[in-house]
């Protein structure tokens, strides 16, 4: 029984982690429809300047999110703005190899400046941790989990609430009527794109304090966010919590009652089976047809 | 211009026979590229049989190499004892078998995708296949599989398997041709175009898309069983590849998406570009495919045969 209760627990705080690195590609996908193959890169940008960051100034890693944010935000509207959107005008799989050939060549990049290795940040409470009840939890991976929950909230106010939110919405759901209204839709790509790197940066330093990272990883967390959103639904942060916490439930359940070496097997067929049974994610679409 | 069956009879027979007898004038490293080539150019025409003609780019062709190569290594060391001249069409036949019963059953629900997430869906076969051969003690993935040498003893196993790869490379461009003249093809290049008129107007594109998937997985899986062998031995990193994946895109991409020769002319000048020019800096490989990947998809999204068809037509 107390496995069990662990097991959830650690599912569960994994899974909002995984929310939180997947919102970005899920924003991406549902207002630009692209497939940012270059979203791992992201993440793992954001968790090497927070490393560089921290080091250089000592203070806690969990105080970088606002400035690797303010830089990746910047990045991803440059990115946006002057290669990806040359490419979002014709197929969709043009766009898609774009962003694997900027990941390829970033993964290169950061394999020649941070080495091959695997790094990871430690924050000074690295190693406490406590009780409630018989579960036990990290409190490196509880203050990740509240990060997240904070930043998923704070981006789903920003959609809901703020005429920026409302532009990007109005935009994924009708591109024409968008623009016919005044909207500058080449500005708003630009900036939803912004806005979603810089929630992978923040990933990317959540991320960093729990697990070790290289720049070989960049893959994993792309295919992480791609099955995610697709659980979950395209263009929520409500789609990206459901989908990224059902994620970490499948994958802690499978290491524990299955086999350490078999998550990718058992989500994969998740992943199938809930395209074939309800192909928009478990959300619905929360913005235009996507498939 | 008027095309003259003889002459064009005459000009394939000539450069096969070239072919053939390359190896027998190159150095050889160049011998070994060759190979590289041909081998490139069978996965990539492999590939073009969906990805090029009927529009559905796979993202994961690298579980069918993976698949042939370790059905057939695992039977052959189970008969171990028969004959080399055995040996391969057994091996041969077992990978094309396990590819073509795996692709039929995972065409039903994957196929039902389309584009991105058709795409994706493929990685994600090839990285569960992967797992699957890794973690499984059967297959021997993490440890790796040995390969009976097969090379005749009078042969260099290099110019040995060069031929193999030419014969492998030249049957998949017969059957791209073949396809491409036939009705079958014609499917193929109507579901590209607009999937669901072309069913609106009496093309079973159900069908169609499931059986180009299974030939193209099949031949993807023979020139797996040919390069396993070349290698002598395999682990599951060397053949489930995820460059080999990207690399199946970029070679029709670069020679030319759904044209015949596109395929060969992307892995010609790939394979020549990171071997022969960047041989010397494996580092820079990543950056350089993946440079060469914007670059393409910037400035030639057609590929060569694009540039080329955009320079004849008068402006």
């Amino acid at each position: 029984m107390d496995l069990i209760a662990q097991t959830l627990a650690d599912g569960l705080v994994l899974g909002g982690i995984y929310a939180l690195a997947a919102v970005g590609f899920s924003l991406i996908f549902g207002v630009l429809h692209v497939i940012n193959l270059s979203h791992g890169i992201l993440v793992l940008l954001g968790a090497y300047l927070a490393l560089l960051f921290s080091e250089a100034l000592h203070i806690d890693p969990l105080l970088c999110i606002p400035a690797v944010m303010a830089v990746l935000f910047c990045i991803g509207y440059g990115y946006q703005r002057f290669l990806i959107q040359h490419a979002v005008d014709r197929a969709s799989v043009n766009s898609m190899l774009l962003t694997f050939g900027v990941a390829l060549m970033l993964q290169n990049v950061m394999i020649w400046l941070f080495s091959p290795d695997m790094k990871s940040i430690t924050p000074s409470y690295a190693f406490n941790s406590f009780k409630i009840g018989p579960v036990n939890f990290d409190a490196v991976r509880v203050s990740a989990l509240i990060a997240s929950l904070i930043l998923l909230s704070l981006l789903a106010a920003f959609l809901r609430y703020s005429p920026m939110g409302r532009v990007i919405r109005a935009t994924a759901q009708q591109t024409m009527a968008a623009r016919l209204c005044g909207v500058n839709v080449r500005h708003v790509y630009a900036l939803t794109f912004a806005v979603s790197a810089a929630f992978a940066g923040a990933a990317g330093i959540v991320i960093g304090i729990i697990l070790p990272f290289s720049p070989n990883d960049e893959g994993t967390w792309t295919l992480n966010a791609f099955v995610v959103v697709v659980l979950g639904g395209v263009g929520s942060p409500a789609g990206a919590l459901i989908g990224g916490l059902l994620l970490g439930l499948v994958s802690t359940l499978t290491a524990q009652y299955i086999g350490p070496a078999f998550p990718n097997v058992t989500m994969f067929l998740l992943l199938v089976l809930l395209l074939l049974v309800r192909p928009h994610g478990l959300l619905g679409n929360a913005f235009a047809p996507s498939r | 211009m008027k095309q003259n069956p003889k002459l064009i009879a005459a000009v394939v027979v000539l450069a096969i026979v070239l072919l053939a007898a390359g190896p027998a004038f190159l150095p050889p490293f160049y011998v070994r590229v060759g190979q590289l080539m041909l081998y490139s150019a069978g996965l990539g025409l492999a590939w073009a049989i969906l990805g090029g003609f009927a529009g559905y780019a796979s993202f994961g062709h690298s579980a069918f190499i993976g698949i042939g190569a370790f059905a057939a290594g695992l039977v052959e060391n189970q008969y171990s004892s028969l004959p080399p001249t055995l040996l391969l069409p057994l091996g041969l036949v077992t990978g094309a078998l396990c590819c073509a019963i795996l692709s039929a059953v995972i065409a039903y629900p994957i196929l039902r995708l389309r584009g991105t997430f058709f795409a994706i869906a493929m990685l994600g076969v090839s990285h569960v296949g992967a797992e699957l051969t890794n973690n499984i003690d059967f297959f021997q993935g993490a440890l790796g599989l040995n390969f009976p040498p097969l090379a005749p003893a009078a042969m260099d196993p290099a110019v040995f398997y060069y031929e193999l790869f030419l014969g492998g490379a030249l049957l998949i461009l017969l059957i791209s041709w073949l396809i491409r003249r036939s009705r079958f093809g014609a499917g193929l290049f109507s579901i590209r175009e607009d999937e669901d008129t072309a069913r609106m107007l009496g093309v079973p594109t159900e069908r169609y898309k499931r059986v180009a998937f299974v030939v193209s997985a099949v031949l993807t899986g023979l020139m797996g069983v040919i390069y396993a062998h070349s290698l002598g031995y395999i682990t599951t990193d060397s053949v489930y590849r995820d460059d080999t994946n990207l690399s199946l895109i970029v070679y029709s991409l670069l020679g030319g998406m759904g044209t015949l020769f596109g395929p060969v002319i992307g892995a010609g000048l790939l394979v020549f570009i990171t071997q022969v020019i960047l041989g010397r800096l494996l580092d820079f490989h990543l950056f350089a495919t993946g440079l060469l990947l914007v670059l393409l998809i910037l400035i030639a999204p057609g590929g060569v045969n694009g540039l080329l068809h955009r320079k004849r037509r008068p402006a």
